[in-house]
């Protein structure tokens, strides 16, 4: 009980307090910027259409109405937790009427899956080979591997998806370049789909593997060499146990916590997508989405889309901190 | 002095980091000599193949690549550098504060790390730069992109000192009367320099790479050149199409060596710093 | 070891499912031939694929709506022709305007097999009026008092006030009031919120299926094609399936086009399409070979200039802004050579140099600006065309002789650069210049300009390039603000900005192909000004002039017809001219690319028997005319 007070009732109100503030700033800056919806929408209408000036002023006072963009911002934002406690994301204003929370539903699946597996296998990849090299440092092949991965780490993002798409896309046509499956492919359970979902999503998620992989591995390589030095590793080495167990039961176990922290922290912000990616590669993710609603002035598609991410990442860091104590005895809740 | 002589005649890393560095510097300084101004177009024939004339050719802009890339290196490294060293002060100083001292200033800390830490970047990012109506210049945009990254180091920076304050020799050390000044300084910082400087790469890329997302969506101002306003101006006249690679593959190698420079740099330097892994480097390499 | 192996075992999987699944790389389901499909270039992504209302902003029309919608009528983009579609004949006004009658077509069916009837209109109409925020819906509140039918194919529409340009509603160039299928929407509760899924369709083509991620559609041709207005006008049926695709960014569609997945697509930028006709040879665009590009969007660039930003309110500052301009430079160097100069606010197509750019020209010529201590200065030249065909002849192109075939491809002229003119005309208003050359404001400190721009309309951005360029070079300090689409517009919009490198001032959807330019010139009437802050649509550039609200007050009042239009319009056109409100440049362009191998006879210079532009609504009548290449 006392436990439950003193550290994990605050732990959850902290919880609350930051999804609070979080969904807040999200609320409010996009209606402090000069993106404007009803502008957008009306540009949309009639920059192909006819305009008749005095229809457009008419229209303007109806998408104010039906946006729900009267009213002073104070106004505005409790109207907008009324609805959001209700579970209601509102419409999306650009698409009106279509719900923020339809919009959302069709790409959120294809960006877990994307982002999923890329940062799970990025994570494994990176700590499998930070390990390694961290601990042979000085075998040439974990030289060879350090310069390699130092040479793919810092290319841009978008440039790794460019080169991919143009190499495995373009030169050698082996994979599609744009979206998630094939064309009339029936979304299911069997082999086609299935395949031709891995097809599309491959590149993709080796751009972003490539790309994670690197920053993993620095850091992997770095808790290994740090632990290294300890004592007990020092120990074992002098009582010359065989390097595999070094390596695997004192120096990788040791980086494990943090480095599972931070998996689960990355995982909790999955919800964001990967813009530049998704863009290169025409793959239906959030990110893309998102980016069309900042630029559209969408309010509610951008916060509907944040909210996501908020809580995503909020929960991740709330349970690693309500975990943390039991997974390492040395930190003690405080 | 000796140091650095010592770690170049003896570290092949660090050789190489620092050769790199040296280059990169030299371009940096060559910006200051360049023949055309750095906004300046049409100042060259247009889209040539690299020359003795044009060492990296010129581009559709009218401009000469090799020059270009003087002045995209400078203002990308001072965006880099700038927009990492505020965040990690800010990182550093949060975490440790929060990390040392605990209690309810920790748990104010925290939320407001962690509500920084779970709004989107990007998004951010990009309405901020409404605001800012395309006048966003190096200063700014660095300073921006800092005040967007200090939270998540900053959580793992608490962490890490969360872990080593509970370490025992934090306690013999305390035991034996240092004060924590003197602990955080003599017994904990040795344990957080390489890390720290693993985390101040990741910072740097981070800030690089934001630049270029920016730049690559149009977002920033395309007129600067910098690594990513190169990138942009490429891909706008198509130069992956048309395979003038010689437009294309100077800002992208430019990224990449500065980046494998400083990690060069910086797990040589780290390991020089921290006694214990000298000890073991001697003793397992020889 | 056990991460590792892990690790390697998933590797290992993926690369095994991957190969499992390459036999199944072809683009298209098995069941659709591709011999039997035009795949078509989708030029955006629909963010609710599986919403059809596209009488709201949830549904997207692009694309789409040339399939399976229709409406009374169309001007062909290309040829300038009128087509009764839905309608039978032109509508027909009583004397005062107060009341048009369509005259339907029988014998044209829904998709479900329902016959198209008057009801269906009239529901239209009615559920369109009574529901703000639909398109169309205040437009019609404005104008429509009552809507009945007479008979099965006949409809009354009454007005709210006189109005001899209604049926303009109905008559597209973009796209016109959708017909609805009554026996559908008379019982939808709430027409804003439903998804009209499936569609009934009243086009040629029904759905066959909708990614549902919304990068790509199958259209499949109906078996009663011949029961829809393009089966009545083209007798003929076209393509099977029409897929339709969304790639991304140009790059992408240069490699599809290239590897024969894409058999026609919206536009490229320059560098892309000779990317793109350097690899497939059986691309091509409008020409075969130089210039290339389509010309004839009804549209133009211009330099909008905000009219109540300081100095640029004044007449001579906007004049010595046109005339340090080079417009050979600009149309050459920025924008590649290919388009026509106009140097009126009216694109340059064919059919608008016809009525209007070669009838003014010996206006043009007249035309002299007033520098002061009785100087005049003629501005116009009229040697602009011959001077971008010597350059282009330069560069290698095969260019005529001919004076009028090179006036078709070029224009017929420009304005003079003359910077020694604009010297004068900025010095009679009281700016110097400082010791290094650069423009000071009469007040003593130095004139800046800001140009917003959209990079994604290449040219806009590009032509911004230029002027930037060449004002600098005059000594103005000018910057470019890069600005994506959407903030672009509000920023217009809202007369945030000295000057916009833009387009639709010719009327963007209201320019047309028709003797009759009101729907343009009506934004300009001082009735509908918006200060700076307050959002105006089409005269944002907040032109305030009492000669211009007399000629759109006279044109108001006349029907299209009336022989007192064009002398009007020319009024209208020579003030503005001599106000240079906003300085045009060059009529659109559009790389409208198409690949040979699958299909052949899609519309080019050589045989342009209808509009190119597929994505509007009017594409429909290109499609039928497709044919097979037997490759």
């Amino acid at each position: 009980m006392s436990l439950f007070k003193r550290y994990i009732l605050p732990r959850i109100i902290q919880w609350i307090v930051v999804i609070f503030v979080g969904t807040t700033v999200v609320f409010l800056v996009p209606r402090l910027s000069p993106m404007d919806p009803v502008q957008t929408t009306l540009s949309s209408m009639s920059s192909l259409g006819m305009a008749n000036p005095e229809a457009i002023r008419q229209m303007e006072e109806v998408l104010m109405d039906l946006y729900g963009l009267r009213g002073t911002l104070l106004q505005q934002y409790l109207r907008f937790w009324s609805y959001l406690l209700k579970g209601d994301l509102g419409p999306s204003l650009v698409m009106f009427p279509a719900p923020v929370i339809s919009v959302i539903g069709t790409a959120m699946p294809w960006t877990i899956g994307l982002m999923l597996v890329s940062t799970i296998l990025a994570w494994l990849l990176g700590i499998a080979l930070g390990t390694l090299t961290g601990y042979f440092a000085d075998k040439t092949w974990a030289k060879i591997l350090d310069a390699v991965i130092m040479c793919i780490y810092p290319i841009p993002n978008y440039i790794m998806a460019l080169m991919l798409l143009f190499l495995f896309a373009y030169t050698f046509p082996l994979f599609p370049f744009s979206g998630a499956a094939g064309i009339g492919i029936k979304p299911g359970f069997n082999r086609v789909f299935i395949g031709s979902v891995l097809k599309h999503g491959f590149l993709p998620a080796l751009s972003m593997i490539l790309i994670t992989t690197g920053w993993r591995f620095i850091s992997q390589r770095a808790l290994v060499t740090n632990v290294i030095g300890s004592d007990h590793v020092q120990y074992a080495e002098l009582a010359a146990l065989p390097r595999r167990k070094i390596m695997l039961n004192y120096v990788f176990r040791d980086t494990l916590l943090p480095q599972t922290t931070d998996l689960a922290l990355s995982l909790g912000s999955i919800f964001g997508g990967a813009l530049i990616t998704e863009f290169v590669f025409s793959y239906p993710g959030l990110g893309q989405i998102l980016y069309t609603a900042i630029l559209q002035g969408d309010f509610n598609v951008i916060v509907g889309v944040s909210i996501f991410s908020i809580v995503g990442i909020a929960t991740a860091a709330l349970l690693i901190d309500l975990l943390y104590p039991l997974l390492d005895p040395r930190v003690r809740y405080h | 002095m000796v140091i650095i002589r010592d770690l170049f005649l003896f570290d092949m890393r660090f050789r190489i980091g620092f050769i790199i560095l040296i280059c990169l510097f030299l371009l940096v300084g060559l910006s200051f000599c360049s023949p055309y101004e750095q906004t300046a177009r049409r100042v060259v024939p247009r889209n040539r193949t690299p020359s003795s004339k044009h060492w990296l050719g010129t581009n559709s802009l009218g401009q000469d690549i090799f020059w270009q890339l003087t002045f995209a290196v400078r203002n990308s490294l001072l965006i880099g550098l700038i927009s990492t060293a505020v965040s990690r002060i800010i990182a550093v100083m949060n975490g440790m504060v929060s990390g040392y001292l605990g209690g309810p200033v920790d748990r104010v800390l925290s939320t407001i790390t962690d509500s920084f830490v779970v709004i989107p970047r990007l998004p951010l990012l990009i309405l901020v730069s409404f605001v800012f109506r395309g006048g966003l210049n190096i200063i700014t945009t660095a300073l921006l992109l800092g005040f967007l990254d200090w939270a998540w180091p900053s959580k793992r920076y608490r962490a890490q000192i969360l872990s080593l304050r509970e370490r025992e020799f934090t306690n013999t050390a305390v035991y034996c009367g240092m004060n924590t000044l003197k602990v955080i300084g003599k017994q904990h910082f040795p344990f957080l320099i390489s890390y720290l400087l693993a985390d101040l790469i990741s910072g740097f890329l981070w800030a690089l790479g934001m630049e270029i997302t920016l730049s690559v969506l149009g977002l920033s101002n395309l007129t600067t050149p910098t690594i990513g306003t190169m990138i942009y101006w490429a891909n706008y006249y198509q130069a992956m199409l048309l395979g003038t690679w010689w437009w294309l593959a100077p800002p992208v190698i430019a990224s990449i060596l500065a980046i494998l420079s400083f990690y060069l740099l910086s797990v040589s330097i780290s390991q020089f710093l921290d006694p214990r892994t000298r000890i073991q480097h001697l003793s397992i390499g020889g | 070891m056990k991460a590792k192996s892990a690790f390697l075992q998933i590797v290992f999987l993926v690369a095994i499912m991957t190969f499992m699944a390459l036999p199944a790389l072809a683009q298209l389901p098995p069941e659709i031939p591709r011999e039997d499909t035009l795949i078509v270039d989708q030029i955006f992504r629909y963010s609710t694929p599986d919403n059809y209302n596209i009488w709201t902003t949830a549904g997207t029309e692009a694309t789409r709506h040339a399939f399976g919608w229709d409406t009374l009528w169309y001007i062909d983009q290309q040829t300038g022709e009128w087509i009764n579609a839905v309608a039978a004949e032109r509508p027909i006004y009583n004397e005062d305007f107060t009341e048009m009658t369509v005259k339907m077509r029988d014998g044209l069916y829904w998709s479900d097999g329902v016959e198209l009837t008057s009801e269906d209109l009239v529901t239209t109409i009615n559920i369109l009026k009574a529901n703000p925020g639909m398109r169309w819906s205040s437009e019609l509140a404005l104008y429509v008092e009552d809507v009945t039918a007479v008979d099965d194919y006949t409809v009354k529409f009454t007005l709210t006030r006189p109005n001899p340009r209604f049926h303009y509603y109905f008559t597209v160039r973009w796209n016109g009031v959708y017909v609805m299928p009554a026996h559908i929407w008379k019982d939808v509760e709430n027409p804003l919120e439903y998804t009209f899924n499936p569609p009934v369709s009243l086009g040629a083509y029904v759905l066959r299926e909708t990614d549902p991620a919304g990068y790509w559609e199958i259209w499949e041709l109906r078996e009663d094609w011949e029961r829809t207005t393009t089966g009545v006008i083209a007798g003929k049926p076209g393509p099977k399936y029409i897929l339709t695709i969304f790639h991304g960014p140009n790059e992408k569609k240069v490699m599809a086009m290239s590897n024969h997945e894409l058999d026609i697509l919206m536009d490229l930028d320059y560098e892309a399409f000779q990317a793109l006709i350097n690899r497939n040879r059986r691309a091509r665009s409008w020409y075969k070979d130089f210039p290339w590009a389509w010309t004839d969007e009804a549209d133009t660039r211009v330099f909008a200039i905000n009219q109540e930003k300081f100095p640029l309110n004044l007449k001579d500052v906007r004049w010595a802004l046109a005339l340090a301009l080079d417009i050979v430079e600009i149309q050459t160097e920025y924008v590649g050579g290919v388009t026509r100069v106009t140097p009126i606010p009216q694109p340059a197509s064919v059919f608008h140099m016809e009525h209007y750019h070669k009838q003014y020209v010996p206006w043009l010529k007249e035309l002299k600006l007033d520098l002061g201590s009785g100087e005049f200065f003629v501005p116009f030249d009229e040697t602009i065309p011959f001077k971008i065909a010597d350059w282009a002849r330069e560069q290698g192109y095969d260019i005529p002789e001919d004076e009028e075939a090179i006036i078709n491809m070029f224009g017929v002229g420009w304005w003079k650069h003359a910077p020694d003119v604009a010297t004068k005309l900025l010095e009679i208003n009281g700016f110097t210049r400082d010791s290094s050359g650069n423009w000071l404001l009469p007040d003593g400190t130095p004139w800046k300009i800001s140009i917003i721009a959209a990079p994604d309309e290449a040219d806009a951005y590009r032509l911004a390039m230029g002027a930037m360029d060449q004002w600098e070079d005059f000594g103005i300090a000018v910057e470019i603000e890069t600005l994506e689409r959407n903030p672009f517009y509000t920023r217009e919009h809202m007369g945030d900005y000295d000057i916009s490198s833009t387009w639709g001032m010719a009327g963007g959807g209201n320019a047309n192909f028709v003797r009759d330019k009101w729907p343009f010139m009506h934004n300009f009437h001082t009735q509908f000004y918006a200060p700076i802050g307050q959002a105006s649509l089409q005269n944002h550039m907040r032109i305030r002039s009492e000669k211009l609200d007399e000629i759109i007050d006279k044109l108001s009042n006349l029907p299209p017809e009336h022989p007192d239009v064009p002398a009007l319009e020319e009024e209208f056109f020579k003030h503005w001219v001599e106000n240079m409100f906003g300085i045009h440049t060059v009529s659109f362009k559009k790389f409208i690319t198409f690949d040979e191998t699958y299909w052949t006879n899609f519309p080019a210079s050589e045989n342009p028997h209808a509009q190119p532009n597929y994505w509007f609504m009017g594409g429909k009548f290109m499609y039928p005319y497709l044919e097979k290449s037997g490759r």
